[in-house]
Formats: C-alpha cells, sequence, structure tokens
C-alpha cells in the first residue's frame, strides 16, 4: 500500500499554502497520508493538517527547531518515516524544502526529483514534470528504482480546498541533537508578513524601470492590497533598491505564480526564465517594443506611475 | 584552508537550447561551468587570499570538461581533479554524489563549495547528498560569508523569511546563491599559468566505481523526455491613456481569468 509523508511549513504559526495545496491534491487523489510537523509551539496546527486530510500528524515541538536546521529536521522527517511506514515523502520546494529533500532522501539510500512542477501519482509510480536549463526545457521524469519516493514540489500547482480543522491524531517525536558542527548565530528577519515568492499565488514585481528605491515603494502597495509578494528584476536588486532575495529570475527564485504583474521590467531572457511559466502575466512598460510583451497576457503599454495608481483603484473596486 | 570546489560542465543556458524528438539537441551546445560553480570558485579564492591555504577543482565529466577545469584554474585555483566519466546523460545527482563522495574519502579538506544548483538539471541534490554520504554538515544558498578561520567559518544562509547566521565549525559543505559576488575574468597571465598547474586524472575502475554506480545503473531518477515548454499564446496589447487601458485590461483580468474570484 502506499503511503504519503507529507512534511509541513509553518509561518507566523500557520500552515504555509504549499503545504495545505501537498495535502489537499493527496486527498483529491484518494491517497492515503500522514504529516509531520516540525516547529516550535506548532502543536495546534496538527488539527488544520487533520481537517485537510492527514491521517496522523508527527509532531516534533520544541523551542530548539523554532529555527530551521538541516540536521534536527532531517531526523525527525526520518523517525516520522519509520513510524508511519509511508512510501513517499513529498515536500514543497521552498528554501526550506530545498535544503532539505536531497538530505532526506541521501538518508535514505534513495533518489529524489526537485522543483517538480506537475506530477502524477499512480501507486508509488511518480511522474513528474520539472522545468530545467532555467525553464528553457522541461524533463519529464520518474523514479528508475523501487524504494521510498522523495519529491519536493513547487507551490502554485494545485488551489487547496477549504477546511475547517479537526482534532488531530498525533505522535509526539523524541527530539533529537542538532549538528555538532553547527550552531545557529541569530535569525536576521526581515518584515515577516512579506508572502513569499516561493508561495505566492499573486507577484507584483518592480523592474528598473520604478527609477529607484522611491519607486519600489510607490508599487509596493499594490502587492499588499493585492495580499501578493513583492518580485523584482536583478537590475533593481543589484541596485540595493531591495534585498536580494526579491530577486525573480535564472539566478533569482523560479517562480510559477497564478498572476505574474510585471512593472517597468524588459523582460530579459534572464528574468524571463523564472517567471514565464505563470499562469497570466500582466506587464507595464512604456517601451512598445519590451520583449516582456511576448509573454504577456495583458500588456499596457504606459507609464507605471500613471498606471499603478488606476491598478490600486480597479483592486480596491473588486474586492468590494 | 585546504576548499575543494566541484564544478559541473553544463551547457550554456544563454544561448537557444532546442529539444528534438524528446531530447535536447547537442549541435550548436557550448559548454561552460555551471555559472553558481562559478561563483563557488571566487568564494573559494577570496577565502583564500584572505586566510592562506589552497583551491581545489574538482569535475565528473568527459574529457571536453578539461576545458572548465582550465578556465578555473586560469581564474586562479590551485589545482583540479578530473573525473574521466563518459556516462553524463543518465546519471542524476544522486549517482554524482556517490561517485564525489568516493573521490573525496581519504583525501584532506576543510571545505567543499558548490553551486546551490547546476545551471542544466536545476535540481540542487548533489551537494546535501554528498553532505550526508560524508556525514558533513552542510549549510545551502549562502548569500554571505564572514569570521573565516582555520576551525569556522560563519555562513548567511537565505531561508524563506529571514536570513540564518550559522557558524560552521570545519570540515563542511557549503552551496552558494549567486548574489555572494561576481566571478572574476581569467586574467592572460593567468590563462598562461593555468597550463602548468597540476591537473590529476583519476580513473573510475581505479577509484573502486564499479558498474553499478554509473550511469543509469547508479541512477535513482531517469529523465523519460525533454520538452520545450509551452509558447504562450499571443497576449492583448493596450494603448492609449494609462485610466483607459488599466481599466480594460482589469476587466478582462476579472472576466477572462477570475482574477480575485
Ligand atoms: C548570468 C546572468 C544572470 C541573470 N539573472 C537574472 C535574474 O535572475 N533575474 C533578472 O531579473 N535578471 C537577471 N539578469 C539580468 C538581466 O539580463 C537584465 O539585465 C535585468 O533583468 C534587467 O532588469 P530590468 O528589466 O528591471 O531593467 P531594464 O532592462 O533596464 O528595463 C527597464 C524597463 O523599464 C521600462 N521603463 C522605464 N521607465 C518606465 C516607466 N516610467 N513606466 C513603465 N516602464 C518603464 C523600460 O522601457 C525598460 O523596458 C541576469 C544577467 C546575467 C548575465
Ligand atoms: N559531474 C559533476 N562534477 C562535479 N560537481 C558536480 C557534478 N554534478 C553536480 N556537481 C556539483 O553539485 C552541484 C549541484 O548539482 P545538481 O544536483 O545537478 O543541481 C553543482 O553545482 C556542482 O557543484
Amino acid at each position: 500500500m502506499s503511503k504519503i509523508l507529507i512534511v509541513a511549513e509553518v509561518k507566523n504559526s500557520e500552515i504555509k499554502k504549499n503545504t495545505l495545496e501537498l495535502i489537499s491534491f493527496a486527498k483529491s487523489k484518494g491517497l492515503e497520508m500522514d504529516a509531520v510537523l516540525c516547529g516550535s509551539g506548532v502543536f495546534g496546527q496538527a488539527d488544520v493538517l487533520a481537517g485537510q486530510g492527514a491521517s496522523t500528524v508527527y509532531l516534533g515541538d520544541d523551542s530548539s527547531l523554532e529555527i530551521y536546521n538541516t540536521e534536527q529536521y532531517t531526523s525527525l522527517v526520518t523517525d516520522a518515516l519509520q513510524q508511519s511506514g509511508a512510501t513517499q515523502v513529498w515536500l514543497s520546494s521552498s528554501e526550506l524544502g530545498r535544503d532539505l529533500t536531497p538530505r532526506v532522501a541521501a538518508r535514505q539510500g534513495v533518489g529524489a526529483l526537485s522543483d517538480v512542477t506537475q506530477f502524477e501519482v499512480n501507486g508509488d509510480e511518480i511522474t513528474a514534470q520539472r522545468p530545467c536549463m532555467s525553464t528553457k526545457v522541461i524533463q519529464k521524469c520518474q523514479f528508475s528504482k523501487d524504494g521510498l519516493r522523495v519529491i519536493s514540489i513547487r507551490s502554485g500547482f494545485f488551489a487547496p480546498e477549504e477546511t475547517t480543522p479537526v482534532p488531530a491524531k498525533t505522535v509526539s517525536l523524541s527530539i533529537p541533537e542538532g549538528h555538532k558542527q553547527l550552531k545557529v548565530k541569530e535569525v536576521q528577519a526581515e518584515v515577516s508578513d512579506e508572502v513569499e515568492l516561493n508561495e505566492a499565488s499573486i507577484i507584483v514585481s518592480a523592474g528598473r524601470g520604478v527609477g529607484g528605491p522611491e519607486g519600489c515603494d510607490f508599487v509596493k502597495p499594490l502587492a499588499t492590497e493585492l495580499g501578493a509578494a513583492f518580485g523584482a528584476s536583478r537590475a533593481v536588486c543589484d541596485a540595493g533598491w531591495l534585498p536580494h532575495k526579491h530577486q525573480v529570475g535564472q539566478t533569482g527564485t523560479m517562480v510559477t505564480p497564478d498572476f505574474y504583474f510585471a512593472l517597468g521590467i524588459s523582460g530579459a531572457i534572464q528574468h524571463l526564465a523564472g517567471m514565464s511559466g505563470s499562469k497570466v502575466i500582466v506587464a507595464v512598460n512604456k517601451d512598445p517594443d519590451a520583449p516582456i510583451f511576448k509573454v504577456a497576457d495583458y500588456g499596457i503599454v504606459g507609464d507605471l506611475f500613471k498606471a499603478v495608481p488606476v491598478l490600486r483603484e480597479e483592486v480596491a473596486k473588486i474586492k468590494t | 584552508m585546504e576548499i575543494i570546489v566541484a564544478i559541473k560542465q553544463v551547457p550554456d543556458v544563454a544561448l537557444n537550447i532546442k529539444v528534438k524528438d524528446g531530447a535536447v539537441v547537442e549541435e550548436g551546445l557550448s559548454y561552460v561551468i555551471s555559472s553558481w560553480d562559478e561563483t563557488a570558485l571566487e568564494a573559494a579564492l577570496q577565502i583564500t587570499e584572505d586566510v592562506g591555504g589552497e583551491v581545489t577543482l574538482l569535475t565528473i565529466g568527459p574529457d571536453k570538461a578539461a576545458e572548465s577545469l582550465r578556465k578555473g584554474l586560469a581564474m586562479g585555483a590551485h589545482k583540479a581533479i578530473h573525473v574521466k566519466y563518459d556516462d553524463a546523460k543518465k546519471t542524476d545527482s544522486f549517482a554524482y554524489a556517490k561517485i564525489l563522495q568516493k573521490v573525496l574519502e581519504g583525501r584532506e579538506y576543510d571545505l567543499i563549495l558548490t553551486g546551490k544548483q547546476s545551471q542544466d538539471t536545476d535540481a540542487g541534490l548533489t551537494a546535501p547528498m554528498l553532505a550526508e554520504f560524508l556525514d558533513l554538515p552542510q549549510v545551502t544558498n549562502i548569500i554571505r560569508y564572514s569570521d573565516v578561520s582555520a576551525q569556522n567559518i560563519t555562513l548567511y544562509r537565505q531561508g524563506d523569511n529571514a536570513t540564518e547566521v550559522l557558524e560552521m565549525q570545519l570540515p563542511g559543505i557549503v552551496t552558494v546563491n549567486d548574489s555572494l559576488n561576481e566571478p572574476r575574468l581569467a586574467s592572460m597571465r593567468g590563462i598562461m599559468m593555468a597550463k602548468k598547474k597540476p591537473l590529476e586524472e583519476v580513473d573510475l575502475d581505479a577509484l573502486g566505481v564499479s558498474a553499478e554506480m554509473r550511469g543509469a545503473q547508479g541512477s535513482m531518477t531517469e529523465v523519460l523526455q525533454f520538452e520545450k515548454p509551452e509558447s504562450r499564446k499571443e497576449g492583448k496589447i493596450f494603448e492609449g491613456d494609462e485610466a483607459d487601458t488599466v481599466k480594460q485590461a482589469m476587466e478582462l483580468l476579472v472576466s477572462e481569468k477570475k482574477f480575485l474570484a
């Protein structure tokens, strides 16, 4: 019997959307699943996972787990895996998932498929699609040996169902040691109510066309009002107008949101590599020949400083 | 400080990539050091310039991968190890990590640096797998480092919503984000000097890498086929006064694409 173990992620004491997507998808396929939930003070979230369909929630709840660290999390997932008897582990390809996926797989002596954007499950047969070579090519791939399946999945591939929490069946895991060679010194948290690029269903991105840090401030309220993540081109990050974690593209974050707004972005190939998989692209650029218009579903030729206020008005109207 | 930089020679993804019959067309590809690996090499060079030590390049690849090693030597690496390997097509990150483990066991190093992912696979799996096989600590996706000594390094990892600052006791494995630095170009002098630098060739049999560890046999995953992403349908372009065009576009966004529905 195949069974899935979902590695849940929490942010600001709430289960992240990418985790809900995974559970909701598994449930829609009628698959049996457990979840493993690690963090500090996160036990209350187990009921959310149960509400979504997790049979058993394995809990690693300890102050030492507040900040992600490879060793403890790998041990906890491994422990949950053994207890649950799962045949597959699903993670999201967040920065946490990117770090954890290969380590969990290697500890089990198996391979992994990472940063998958679409997949089909048939028992323990998985056929996955994943972009590679800067999204210029899509690989269709699968596991070629028997054994545990470990995959990490990019957010935005499935719309999670709204559910209500139900009391979870939980199993508390014993808390393992961290790696003795690693010590967390501090965490430099940035404004943490920001939506992350990796889990956003809407992204609003600023390019050099915003003209400077003030331009970023001018655009940002649109992102906030949309509940969107705030992205940027490399030009903006290199100029220091926004921190690098906002960079979308070949060497930034690869994103596939439902809606991508490109404001004052020319659409260089390295930027397109990171966002051309978005479901719908809206671009505002004053240059009618900007390459971004080649990928835009809706291309507005015009000045972003005039367009953004209208966008905000329209959003306010739609929302009421 | 002895630093090993694992570099992979990959097709230049800045160029047009063609696909035919489910495979990437070889013709017209040009091969380079994966860009994140160059960032890793630059970091290694800066660290050894600061605290002393040597940088060793390590690649598993066919004969032509030697060009990438020469380029890395020209940038300033001190020596290179070339593990000769012709099964690249069917080899996944797991198999590479296993072979890297074989190469590295019994060698001396303080730090292994790699790219956060390679430019051809975009997988990001090899380094943490290697870390597990060598039983080493890992810190991935670093955007900065500081306080380097012979025993320790402080690493700034870009996590999901914070920069995590970790102190790592060496030896360990670190993968780099490209925002770490701007890799240098090789100078003429560097290119001349590279020719005289040691380039060790390693044979898989001598290393004890059995046939079961190579290519498809040694891999846990396989690519069934490559496809071009669906090209996007031509979009609608709006020109004119922003007050009108934005409104029109937003109306369509709502009616055609269920925006904010
Ligand atoms: C190895 C490598 C990796 C790279 N990786 C990335 C990456 O990951 N992500 C990335 O984004 N880039 C990346 N780049 C850089 C990329 O090539 C471009 O330089 C960058 O994307 C350009 O950013 P931009 O579109 O904001 O700026 P520009 O190309 O300068 O474009 C600015 C645009 O704004 C428009 N504009 C100006 N004023 C206004 C206005 N008032 N209203 C409306 N429009 C206006 C202009 O018409 C122009 O089209 C990489 C480059 C290299 C070499
Ligand atoms: N054949 C190889 N030779 C040397 N290093 C490699 C090889 N394959 C992968 N690596 C290293 O592992 C990193 C991640 O690779 P990947 O798992 O393919 O994303 C690369 O950036 C390299 O540093």
